[in-house]
């Protein structure tokens, strides 16, 4: 057993949803030996009711449990423009099913009984993608939130004119632009245009 | 095609009667030469009587007779005859007879098949002197019989078939009375001639009653044969005039005719002289007769033959048939059309019987085919269901074993206390009895099926699972040979479960014959041996198709398969099922290729 993961490198919460009580205790007994920390529930309803769903972080799902199957829960997590990354561990599954979890954006697919190690390997990739995709959620809502005027001064903004030249451009007072142009830095939460930049482009990727 | 037949009886006939005209010729013309060449030289007079009462009383009866007649006409002499019915018939029939004496029954037989002429018939003294001819039936005075029908079926005593008062008549007089003939001389003896003899076989007791021309008794009592008061006549109908017992009606009596072979002077000058018998002359007395009278009506007698069905001159019913044919052509060829059609429909439905009944053999077989088809398709379900809910509740367990092992391993990796991996090995317990729970339950479900025993006789068992598989056998062009040594014991067996080895081991045995490569020229067969001895059946049964190709070991596993689509469950069954019959079951190669299976069977205790 390597000892590179025995580590709290996992900075989100990591949830375990699985209809066998066996299932979800031994799998927090072994997570927990790699430091990572897990909230078990016992099925779907539970868990979108009591997670923090909008938060970045990873799920790990088993597919057949009796009230919501891992693949409906896989389904609201995506309506609702969830950030939570998702690994399948099923007990009985098969190649149609791994390529239905995948084309929906699962991180991982694994049949138990599975190896510790790669499972802390997937949590950690499904950890990180999470948070990439935690900050493109907040970029697109940042972006979605601005007002036309904001739109317009923002796209001058990226390629790169000056106050002057916008104002002149849109026919508007310089003082105007400055006001929209430190509401866009708020909303962004950018101090510099790079930020700004940065975060536009995440917004539209 | 009838009427070519028919064409060619009627040809053979007139040939044979041909023949016989030409012999009359041939026998007729010596005779005539000695009556017209010599007048002076005494012509002879062949006389032929019936000999009712033996030769003896025939000669009594008529040769007076005979002797008026010589003495009447001038250069005769009459020579006497005495014949049986058969042999009167044969004397007719060969012309050796110019004149015969008969009772009315032969005289019309005769009359109506050869050239006779009447010339007198004889006069009685009993009632109206010509209607004197008739049956008594009679049986013992002290016997129970009180009427004709009363007799019926019981022993009967009688003259001849064809004997006319002494059984023939009262035939007829039976079926008048509405009794069935056939069944009322149901145990009929014929006697034949003399008729005394069938009086004293009535006398002593050898049978119930007797059948006797009229008279008979009475004679014989008067000469003293008989005594008074021993025999008695049932239903006697004789008229108050006549003398004797009667059981029938009167026909004719005795007549004389004369044959072809004498010319009809002759026969006139015969006439003549028997009409002049006076009636009180020793020649009438010894007739029992008052002489002679002109020759009677035998109607009564032809009455009698059509009654009976039997009259001389009604042909033989296929006779009959032809005129008719020839008679009604046209309708004779709508029978013919009609059979020709019947015949048609007959072969036409027999046709499609036996397609129809092809069909139905194949429609049998696809059923049976496609049958075998859902079983195997059921089966695979089955095991596939079983299988996957088998996989899935074992996984389970496992799978948090594997997690807290893992778990536990980690935390000993990295120092921790032992109390720290306690718990985990605990739950690892714990899990480990959950999977041996499934497993248990899992064997109960299997062993759930209650295992009846009873007898059965294992080469039934066999024809009945080599009956089930024949057709397929057939398809895939396989022999199967059985043999059986040793005596045949009836075994306690599971009859389901060893049927369904033998299934198993013979569709295997198929299915290693099909598997063997084409280009081997050998035929698929299976041969089965049934070997009994004191203590147990050896059951071999061997086949020359690929032979093992797994090892030993291999073949103890179940799961474990050679075939495309086997599921590897088959010998372990078979194994499991032989094994609970404290049996033994075993594979080895056979020689040269091949597979033989023994199946061991302990036999039950004497």
């Amino acid at each position: 057993m390597s000892q590179e993961f025995v580590t709290g490198l996992v900075s989100v919460p990591v949830y375990v949803v699985d209809d066998d009580e066996s299932v979800r205790d031994s799998l927090a007994f072994m997570l927990d030996g790699y430091d990572i920390n897990v909230t078990t529930y016992a099925g779907g309803p539970a868990f979108l009711d009591d997670a923090e769903i909008m938060q970045p972080g990873c799920v790990i799902l088993d597919s057949r449990m009796p009230e919501l199957r891992g693949q409906d829960v896989q389904a609201i997590l995506t309506q609702c423009h969830s950030p939570l990354s998702i690994i399948f561990l099923t007990g009985h599954g098969d190649v149609s099913m791994a390529v239905d979890a995948f084309k929906s954006g699962a991180v991982d697919f694994f049949q138990k009984p599975v190896d510790g190690e790669k499972l802390v390997q997937a949590i950690t990739i499904a950890a990180e993608k999470s948070l990439v995709r935690s900050e493109q959620l907040c970029a697109l809502l940042s972006y979605q939130s601005l007002t036309e005027r904001e739109h317009d001064i923002l796209l001058l903004l990226v390629q790169g004119k000056r106050n002057q030249q916008i104002a002149d451009d849109l026919c508007i007072a310089v003082r105007t632009v400055e006001v929209h142009r430190s509401s866009l830095m708020k909303k962004f939460n950018a101090k510099t245009i790079a930020e700004l930049v940065l975060q536009y482009g995440l917004a539209i990727n | 095609m009838g009427n070519v037949l028919i064409q060619s009886v009627i040809a053979a006939l007139l040939l044979v009667m041909t023949q016989v005209h030409a012999d009359n010729t041939i026998d007729k013309n010596p005779n005539s030469v000695e009556l017209v060449d010599t007048k002076q030289i005494i012509t002879t007079v062949d006389v032929g009587v019936l000999a009712t009462r033996g030769v003896f009383e025939a000669k009594q009866r008529w040769q007076p007779t005979l002797l008026w007649l010589q003495s009447q006409i001038p250069n005769s002499e009459f020579r006497l005859h005495p014949y049986t019915l058969a042999e009167m018939e044969t004397a007719v029939k060969q012309q050796s007879v110019d004149v015969v004496v008969t009772n009315p029954g032969q005289a019309v037989r005769l009359g109506r098949q050869y050239p006779l002429s009447w010339l007198a018939t004889l006069n009685s003294k009993l009632g109206d002197g010509t209607h004197v001819i008739g049956s008594a039936l009679v049986v013992r005075a002290d016997s129970h019989y009180q009427h004709l029908v009363d007799v019926s079926g019981d022993k009967i005593a009688a003259v001849a078939s064809n004997a006319f008062g002494g059984y023939l008549t009262m035939q007829l007089a039976v079926q008048n009375q509405g009794i069935n003939p056939t069944a009322f001389f149901a145990d009929v003896a014929f006697l034949g001639f003399p008729i005394d003899a069938i009086i004293y076989q009535l006398r002593d007791g050898y049978v119930d009653a007797a059948v006797v021309p009229v008279c008979q008794l009475e004679s014989m009592l008067e000469e003293g044969l008989i005594q008074q008061g021993v025999f008695r006549v049932l239903d006697d109908v004789s008229p108050d005039n006549f003398a004797c017992a009667l059981s029938t009606q009167l026909y004719p009596n005795w007549s004389i005719a004369k044959t072809s072979a004498i010319s009809a002077k002759l026969a006139k000058k015969i006439t003549r002289a028997l009409l002049a018998l006076p009636s009180d002359h020793a020649a009438s007395i010894a007739a029992y007769s008052t002489g002679w009278t002109p020759p009677i009506s035998q109607l009564s007698v032809d009455q009698l033959y059509r009654d009976l069905d039997m009259h001389p001159l009604q042909r033989p019913w296929w006779q009959e048939a032809a005129v008719w044919i020839k008679k009604n052509q046209q309708w004779a060829w709508v029978v013919f059309l009609f059979v020709l059609l019947i015949s048609v429909y007959h072969l036409m439905l027999e046709y499609r019987f036996s397609r129809s009944e092809r069909k139905l053999k194949a429609t049998l077989n696809r059923l049976k085919e496609k049958n075998a088809m859902l079983e195997h398709a059921q089966r695979v379900a089955i095991v596939g269901e079983l299988g996957s809910s088998l996989a899935h509740e074992i996984n389970q367990p496992l799978a948090a074993i594997l997690n807290y092992s893992q778990g536990g391993l980690l935390r000993i990796n990295k120092g921790a206390d032992a109390s720290a991996v306690v718990p985990a090995l605990e739950k690892i317990q714990q899990q480990v009895k959950r999977a041996d729970g499934i497993v248990q339950r899992l064997r109960t479900l299997i062993n759930k099926r209650a295992v009846a025993k009873s007898s059965c006789d294992m080469q039934v068992l066999l024809t009945d699972t080599l009956e089930l598989l024949e057709y397929d056998f057939q398809q895939k062009n396989i022999t199967v040979s059985r043999a059986c040594f040793g005596n045949v014991v009836a075994l306690d067996v599971d009859i389901v479960g060893l049927q369904q080895v033998l299934l198993n081991v013979l569709n295997n045995a198929a299915d290693a014959c099909l598997m063997r490569e084409t280009s081997v020229p050998i035929n698929a067969e299976i041969s089965i041996a049934s070997q009994y001895s004191d203590d147990r059946l050896i059951l071999t049964i061997t086949d020359n198709g690929i032979g093992l190709t797994a090892t030993s070991e291999e073949l103890q596993n179940a799961f474990f398969t050679t075939k495309k689509d086997g599921l590897g469950l088959g010998l372990a069954i078979c194994r499991d099922v032989v094994e609970a019959h404290h049996g033994h079951f075993s594979l080895a190669p056979a020689d040269p290729v091949g597979c033989r299976v023994s199946i061991h069977l302990p036999l039950p205790l004497q």
